[in-house]
């Protein structure tokens, strides 16, 4: 296969913003031109994902190490994607966003397919950058002060993480003389000072976009206050982008060393998941539980990396989703019972299993997934976790993962109670729309499938962790 | 020549500053300035290992720093001022309404 048809999901997302900017100079009817040219993009995107997809795909490796595309990044390809079109559709008619935020979308996912391909610190750094640049837009988009508020907030703290990351990278060059991830490891196997400074600070800046317990303080605050459909973005998009150069760089060039960063990886791990999920359980903004909810299922990913094993990039390949499904979910309902409110509380939800019995239904069964009650996604994903860690010997990430989970199961309760308590009467019943209905059915039979059939994508997730063994 | 280590020494302790400067500073304007202090100590110790290695990819990668800062700087001043047309007060503390 040529190198053009291999990037061609990258080249289509580009094409299609380029086409997008243009529309929205040219036509009048900007909002509906740009939406329908996003969504055909990432879909058209998704597709080409799928069709180069094979079981012999040997990694290809372009642009002198620094692009590598494999079944790795093909997989992390479908799930952002998965996550941008879901953006798009959740966003459909919001004419408050402006007509830019199709566009931004899409060059925010494209950052998130980058962070998959990369194969050295270059394109690791630029993908964070395409990711994030277009967010902090995004998440100042709405018009209030919490919408601005929110855009500051991920602004100040994401170029402070960019500079903790670019400076650690910087100093990993000059330990190493290399930018390449798969020279890392056959250079990695001294210790000197340069190098553990420089891989610390790396660590810390990926964490800062992943989410993790000291580095999480702005994830309730941004997910609060930037709109709903770009907040769904962050939870999913960035959450799989993150993850995935987060077990690339450490798998492929660490790999010789996790005496290094194990242990450090496991203790954070068991930390994020009891902390988030527990500051998870007072909150009465649905945003704001979803973001603590957010970083608890970073600590949950964590584990797969802590692990160090193949089944541990399985289980955390695997287990980002059923977590996509259900945030998914979550936010269609979210935003179709907020309307035209700027937030949803948890007594919004009042008396909703009784006017629209099958939005709690669907509600239900993702909450249900977040939770990991059996017959769903979520279950599975946290049962692959916990045999990842129990398989590396680590019974004490199998204790945080149930403690964790626990901590949860409350949190993830209250906003279905309220669904079945008496009704406010002055609170509008919430309408189906179109957009918000496809996302919810798309989500709630993905989370529904996962539990009961996991089968093929644990197949294709198999596949996809072979990565690990390419030395 | 310069040696390699008083290269190093400047960039930490930019990045030093920079770091101190976005945790003590209140003002948003500030606080972006010192981050962007942070990105371009990075751009120097890149450039100074590349000399240090011989390779070009230290300068490649100090050519894309200064490139996405200025996009990043783009951006970031458009949302400082928005805040700013919204309040009239540029104090993180007081932007803060959203605690939990």
């Amino acid at each position: 296969m040529s190198s053009f048809h291999l990037m061609l999901p990258e080249y289509l997302v580009v094409g299609f913003v380029l086409l997008a900017l243009l529309g929205n100079m040219l036509v009048g009817n900007r909002f509906r031109l740009a939406s329908w040219l996003g969504l055909i993009g990432l879909l058209s995107s998704f597709v080409a994902s799928a069709s180069i997809w094979s079981h012999s795909l040997q990694p290809q490796v372009m642009i002198s190490g620094g692009v590598v595309v494999d079944n790795y990044s093909l997989l992390v390809n479908l799930f952002v994607l998965l996550a941008g079109i879901g953006a798009i559709l959740l966003g459909w008619g919001e004419r408050r966003w402006g007509q830019e935020f199709p566009v931004l979308t899409m060059i925010s996912v494209l950052g998130m397919m980058i962070l998959g391909l990369a194969g050295n610190t270059i394109v690791l750094f630029l993908g964070i950058e395409v990711l994030s640049l277009p967010l902090y837009i995004l998440s100042a988009s709405e018009h209030t002060t919490a919408g601005g508020e929110a855009g500051l907030k991920y602004l100040l703290l994401g170029a402070f993480s960019s500079g903790i990351l670019l400076f650690g990278l910087a100093l990993l060059y000059g330990a190493l003389g290399s930018l390449s991830f798969i020279r890392f490891a056959s250079l990695a196997n001294t210790t000197s000072p340069l190098l553990w400074a420089g891989f610390t600070l790396t660590l810390a800046g990926i964490f800062f976009k992943l989410g993790i317990v000291p580095f999480h303080m702005w994830v309730p605050d941004v997910y609060e206050g930037s709109p709903s459909a770009v907040t769904q973005l962050m939870a999913f998009g960035t959450k799989v982008g993150a993850a995935a150069i987060l077990l690339r760089f450490l798998d492929w060039g660490f790999y010789l060393s996790p005496q290094w960063w194990g242990p450090a990886l496991g203790y954070l791990a068991v930390l994020t998941m009891i902390v988030g999920n527990l500051l998870a359980l007072p909150q009465t903004d649905l945003k704001r539980l979803l973001g603590y909810s957010g970083i608890g299922h970073a600590g949950f990913l964590l584990v797969g990396v802590a692990t160090h094993n193949l089944d541990g990039a399985r289980a955390m390949l695997f287990y980002l989703l059923p977590y996509g499904f259900a945030v998914l979910g979550a936010f269609a309902v979210l935003i179709l019972v907020a309307g035209n409110q700027d937030t949803v509380t948890i007594s919004d939800l009042k008396g909703l299993a009784g006017r629209r019995p099958l939005m709690a239904a669907f509600f239900i069964i993702v909450m249900l997934s977040f939770a990991g009650i059996p017959l769903t996604g979520g279950f599975v994903g946290k049962f692959y976790l916990l045999q990842a860690a129990l398989f590396a010997n680590q019974p004490g990430l199998a204790i945080g993962l149930v403690v964790g989970t626990l901590l949860g199961l409350g949190a993830y309760l209250r906003p279905v109670q309220a669904l079945f308590s008496v009704a406010d009467e002055s609170r509008a019943t919430p309408v189906w729309t179109v957009s918000g209905a496809v996302v919810l059915i798309v989500a709630v039979i993905g989370t529904i499938g996962l539990g009961v059939y996991p089968t093929p994508v644990v197949h294709l997730v198999n596949q996809s962790a072979n990565f690990f063994w390419l030395h | 020549m310069i040696p390699i280590n008083w290269v190093v020494g400047l960039a930490a302790i930019i990045f030093a500053i920079g770091a101190i400067g976005v945790m003590a500073r209140r003002n948003p304007l500030i606080m972006f300035m010192s981050a962007e202090m942070m990105w371009n100590s990075a751009a120097l110790a890149f450039i100074a290992f590349a000399r240090q290695w011989h390779s070009m990819s230290g300068q490649i990668m100090a050519f894309l720093i200064v490139g996405t800062a200025a996009a990043e700087v783009g951006i970031g001043l458009a949302i400082i001022v928005t805040v700013y047309h919204r309040r009239h007060r540029l104090d993180v503390d007081e932007i803060s309404g959203m605690k939990g």
